[in-house]
């Protein structure tokens, strides 16, 4: 036994100086492996993003290997009965062939579609966390930055690929595409003669989009993705605030073993959940839309949900066309469409600097905050999500009136009220929750823990009896400073930063039986 | 990696000296890259006691269940029915299949994840260590070293004491970066006349003989073809009239009730009561949405409106089709009809104002500005 | 079972339009008789007490379930009902038999609700009205039309003539100011015949000069194939047939939180 443990090691420092002799790896590797990471279930979101990222690339090489992107016109004979005989182009006819005739093609089309929808709302959630927590500020704003693009090109990256199919639902959105490109004042017409080869839906535009699809943006998404995560990699990741937790140092486990079982184990469980969604719901039907057809559409026609915000703008803004005759019209998708969605990528864009000329912070800052600490700004942002699930909702305000037997102008008049008033009450709301909540971490501060335990002294008033978290002094108050970590609320979580964390959503009090040993009886065992 | 890490400091561990456990050597490594062990032990005290064998024995399970799942996606994919045969009930085998395959994979993927995960959360050691954060760029003596290369480089070249050479060579490459884009020029086309004229122009595309109006199908259309109350969808009876290479043509003749036929007569644009365009109680308006051009074909014969279904736009059927409600801000065009010899529809005239989402040099009618 | 009761339905339907058909005949006839009382009478006497028994349950009825919005005589009252002269037996089937009539409130539209008469009752009314004025029918042989349709052709017209209102999926869609077009999901191949025959409400009517029967079959052919029997082809769950909503919705609801409660098992919480 012995002996043969001594010849794979041997085996391993052999092949490893061989490596090293030419690569000059012991160093490197040495600080790759032993990196330290913070851990907290907030930072693997941005990571669900990156798997789905994976499974995309692995899902459209499959759907690549099938799809023609071909306008020519040919007659569909493929074994879905209902579009037989139907003339149809022949993007659509192969996509039908991946659904029909291609063994497990279409259980690849649904995945790919799921992590699309999935890359997408992650990329939301995570981009929710590094905005309420500040973890956008110096020296991360070109992070932020990198981040925002890349929702943008997963946007347009996504659009592109519902537009591929050349089904009914695709064109129609397409059509709208073209419909706002025309209305950019002096260049429209050009701008969509230029895209779609003449006049629209022509014959060249899929095989136009398709090279952005599979190639230009890809490649952007990769290149950006991987200057994202180097970024923070080479920044070190944020924390939060703790005990030993400072500006100047990273607490948590090493790279190796510990991080990367873990996001390897994460990435197949993105996987996982992805599979398992793209057998149980079905997603995009294309065999029931039919091709593209200028004269036809369906009710209830809807983007991705990643564009119905800006479907939802688009319908909620009301008939102003701003002309003069006869010789210019400027139309009014031009506002809601171009307008409104310039400003969705260069507000966020320069979110960082806004904030920092307001707050005149200009230091580095590597521990996050807590939401309530900054009202201002978790207002802001919760004023911004109500906005856009507002934009959201009346994307498919048309499913909603019919679904809950609304008046559709009702739900339409509702979104353009709603658009206005009810960020604004988000954020008065939003503010005045985070004070409290504020206040009460200070309660707990300076008098300790609600116990529950009511007492009652000699002159017949009731108190409740408080845990003081330090030691009081003559008036019962306690004199810690608030350090932006979590307050303990409850008389088991004082223990709240043990390493062992165990219990899934609320620690476990685990009694300490053998207590930690010290390192020479864990060396003395190896 | 970064300067620092070079720095020999006094409380160094001599790595010569023999004593040495491999722990103190990986601890050393640790130091040098500024990390510090606050916590590191098993993560159970005892090695090898029931609770360890029965976690071992939970992830061994857990990744022999993956495999498990894997071979049956293997085969359900090679051996489960899957070709569609037109018939997609619950008891049609083929129609599980995608679901099969959904669920077996997921299911693999899951439990090796969950494998994984159990692995590092329940048999790593538990640990806690505290990496040094370099944090606000490099040192004063890297900045200098930087900042004098640069200098000499610059100083090198001669950028500041030749600025004719640089003029000329942002003049030469400013346009060669043109050339780099130039050719994407291949793809600018005259947009000419394609927003404006539609499948229904007869000198364009039917030499000069007036379009007649047809179902999709080819049929051209008799105005006893739709009833009262019923509409149908047009197109221009020219060579492939009906395919989306004439996208802004389709039209929608509808047939009104006698009463809204002439609430809309009286209502009628001057232009449409110039050209005629109503012939009886027919009507047929372009059905590209004004606003941004999708179908808007939803009639409502009761109503007397159109919804446009992408953005909800209503128009008034009994008053030129005018935007009653939503986004759109323009009427949707009438086409003016008749009636052949043969006693086939036939459109008089192309579209009075272009169809479909405006531009901004789209061509306006004093009546349009009315509204 | 379904098919059992699609059979009975038929059958039925088939002596429905038989009676109905004697009943027009007996009425042009009893209407001959007043001229020439001889030449008809021995003969049309036993049937033409059932046909006028028929009109005359179905006035009854009229008289107290209709007569306050729609009028006398089906002539109709400004505001309330519209006229029934001339919209045929098939359009007051559709509308009874579907619970959309008689209308609980005034309203937008007239929901599709469990119906307050029997198939017999819907048919009497149906007699009455076409005896005020005829309007269209469903053909005897609807069944056997469906059987033979093609449904690639019932395709075609379903996207060009029907989805904008009903969905790609069949699965209805919102209309102006309230109203809407219902889902297809569970009509009735007559339901569906009698609606594009005669435009119930906002629907257009689609008329056997604009639709042939044929066509007809052909789109029922293949609305109860693309509704009822290709359901979920590619899935267990069809999310609704929402399209991009509700998958919009199921990526949030089931792969985010179930992602987010795995964040939550795999790393720390402080």
């Amino acid at each position: 036994m012995k002996r043969r443990k001594g010849t794979n090691e041997s085996l391993m420092t052999k092949a490893g100086g061989e490596l090293d002799d030419r690569f000059k790896l012991a160093g490197p590797a040495r600080v790759l492996m032993n990196k330290v990471f913070p851990d907290h279930w907030s930072f693997l979101l941005g990571e669900i993003a990156l798997f789905s990222f994976i499974l995309l690339l692995l899902t459209g090489t499959f759907l690549a290997l099938f799809f023609d992107p071909s306008m020519a016109h040919v007659t569909y004979q493929g074994s879905y009965v209902p579009l037989q005989g139907v003339g149809m182009s022949k993007a659509y006819e192969s996509a039908l062939n991946i659904s029909f005739e291609v063994r497990g093609g279409l259980i690849m089309r649904q995945m790919h579609h799921w992590a699309t929808l999935l890359f997408m709302a992650s990329i939301l959630v995570h981009m929710m966390r590094i905005f309420f927590t500040g973890a956008f500020r110096a020296p991360r704003e070109t992070n932020w930055m990198i981040g925002i693009l890349l929702f943008w090109l997963g946007f347009f990256e996504g659009f592109i690929g519902y537009t591929l199919p050349d089904d009914g639902l695709s064109g129609t959105g397409l059509r709208i595409a073209e419909g706002m490109t025309e209305s950019l004042p002096f260049l429209g017409p050009w701008v969509s003669a230029a895209l779609f080869g003449g006049a629209f839906p022509g014959d060249e535009v899929i095989a136009r989009l398709y090279i952005i699809h599979v190639f230009l943006l890809p490649l952007a998404l990769l290149a950006l993705i991987t200057v994202h995560v180097g970024l923070v990699f080479a920044q070190k990741h944020t924390q939060w605030p703790g005990p030993g937790r400072t500006e100047h140092n990273v607490v948590g486990f090493r790279m190796f073993p510990n991080y990367v079982m873990k996001q390897a184990g994460f990435m197949l469980l993105v996987f996982g959940v992805v599979a398992a969604m793209a057998g149980l719901f079905q997603i995009n039907p294309i065999w029931l839309f039919g091709p593209y057809e200028a004269s036809v559409v369906s009710s209830a026609s809807q983007p991705d949900f990643y564009v119905m915000f800006m479907d939802g703008l688009i319908r909620l803004f009301p008939a102003w066309e701003f002309r003069v005759p006869p010789y210019f019209t400027l139309p009014g998708v031009f506002w809601p469409g171009i307008v409104g969605m310039g400003l969705s990528v260069l507000l966020p864009l320069v979110y960082p600097l806004l904030e920092r000329r307001f707050t005149k912070d200009r230091a580095h800052h590597n521990l996050l905050q807590r939401p309530r600490d900054m009202p201002a700004r978790t207002g802001l942002g919760v004023m911004i999500i109500v906005f856009w699930l507002i934009g959201v909702i009346s994307g498919g305000n048309d499913v909603f009136a019919q679904a809950f037997h609304i008046s559709l102008n009702a739900m339409t008049w509702a979104g353009r009220i709603g658009m206005v008033v009810l960020p604004i009450i988000a954020y008065y709301l939003t503010y005045r929750i985070c004070l409290g909540l504020q206040q009460h971490d200070r309660e707990v501060l300076a008098h300790g823990l609600e116990t529950g335990i009511l007492m009652r002294d000699p002159d017949g008033r009731f108190y409740e009896v408080h845990q003081p978290l330090a030691e009081p002094d003559e008036h019962g108050h306690t004199e810690l400073e608030y350090s932006g970590a979590t307050v303990p609320k409850k008389m088991n979580r004082i223990g709240v930063l043990e390493p062992a964390e165990r219990g899934f959503f609320k620690s476990i009090e685990e009694p300490e039986g053998e207590g930690p040993r010290n390192r020479d009886e864990i060396e003395a065992g190896k | 990696m970064s300067a620092h890490n070079d720095d020999r400091r006094p409380d160094e561990v001599d790595l010569s000296d023999p004593k040495l456990s491999r722990f103190d050597v990986y601890r050393e490594g640790l130091r040098r890259d500024g990390i510090e062990i606050i916590h590191y032990e098993p993560r159970y005290a005892k090695p090898g006691t029931k609770v360890e064998k029965r976690m071992e024995r939970i992830v061994a399970s857990m990744f022999l269940g993956s495999g498990l799942f894997a071979t049956l996606f293997v085969v359900a994919y090679i051996w489960w029915p899957w070709q569609y045969d037109g018939a997609a009930t619950w008891r049609d085998p083929q129609t599980w299949y995608t679901p099969i395959l959904g669920v077996t994979l997921g299911l693999s993927l899951l439990l090796i994840a969950m494998a994984v995960l159990t692995w590092a959360k329940k048999l790593l050691p538990v640990e806690e260590l505290v990496q040094d954060r370099h944090d606000g760029g490099s040192s004063r003596e890297d900045r200098r070293f930087a900042e004098s290369t640069v200098d000499t480089v610059v100083d090198d070249m001669g950028l500041k004491r030749r600025p004719f050479l640089v003029k000329a060579a942002l003049l030469g490459a400013a346009p060669l970066g043109l050339a780099a884009v130039a050719p994407l020029g291949g793809l600018i086309k005259d947009p000419g006349d394609m927003l404006t004229v539609t499948g229904w122009n007869a000198e364009k595309h039917n030499g000069g003989e007036p379009v007649r109006l047809m179902l999709k199908d080819g049929a051209l259309v008799r105005p006893d073809m739709v009833s009262t109350g019923g509409q149908i969808t047009v197109f221009p009876a020219i060579e492939g009239g009906a395919g989306n290479e004439f996208a802004s043509a389709p039209t929608l003749l509808i047939r009104l009730r006698a009463q809204d036929a002439e609430v809309l007569r009286e209502n009628l644009y001057p232009m449409y009561q110039d050209s005629e365009a109503m012939w009886g109680d027919f009507v047929a308006y372009s059905k590209i949405c004004t606003h941004v051009g999708c179908p808007a074909s939803l009639y409502e014969q009761q109503s007397q409106r159109l919804l446009c279904p992408c953005h909800q736009s209503q128009f008034n059927v009994v008053d030129n089709a005018a935007p009653v409600f939503g986004p759109a801000t323009r009427h949707l065009p009438m086409l003016p009809i008749g009636v052949d010899g043969d006693g086939y529809f036939y459109a008089k005239s192309d579209f009075l104002v272009p169809p479909g989402p405006a531009f901004w040099n789209r061509p306006s009618l004093p009546e349009e500005d009315e509204q | 079972m379904a098919a059992s009761a699609k059979r009975r339905r038929g059958w039925r339907k088939r002596l429905g339009a038989l009676a109905r058909f004697t009943g027009a005949l007996v009425i042009v006839g009893g209407l001959y008789s007043v001229f020439s009382p001889s030449l008809y009478a021995q003969e049309a006497d036993d049937s033409a007490s059932a046909v006028d028994s028929e009109v005359v349950k179905g006035q009854e009825l009229y008289d107290t379930s209709c007569i306050s919005c729609h009028g006398d005589n089906g002539e109709g009252i400004e505001g309330r009902g519209p006229s029934l002269v001339g919209v045929g037996s098939a359009s007051v089937e559709f509308q009874v038999n579907t619970g959309r009539m008689p209308m609980a409130a005034q309203g937008a539209q007239a929901p599709a609700a469990p119906s307050s008469f029997t198939e017999e009752e819907a048919e009497w009314l149906g007699a009455y009205i076409e005896y005020l004025g005829g309007g269209g029918t469903v053909p005897d042989d609807l069944d056997s039309l469906v059987e033979n349709a093609d449904t690639a052709a019932g395709n075609d017209l379903y996207r060009v003539n029907c989805s904008s209102c009903h969905g790609y999926a069949g699965g209805g869609g919102a209309l102006s100011s309230g109203a809407h077009a219902p889902s297809l999901e569970g009509v009735t191949d007559e339901e569906l015949y009698q609606a594009m025959l005669t435009g119930p409400q906002n629907m257009p009517v689609f008329a056997d000069n604009q639709l042939t029967p044929e066509q007809k079959a052909d789109i029922i052919a293949y609305v109860q194939y693309m509704v009822n029997d290709d359901k979920d082809h590619g899935g267990v769950f069809s999310l609704g047939r929402f399209g991009p909503s509700t998958e919009g919705v199921a990526i949030f609801l089931v792969g985010i939180s179930s992602l987010l409660l795995a964040t939550l098992w795999i790393a720390g919480k402080s």
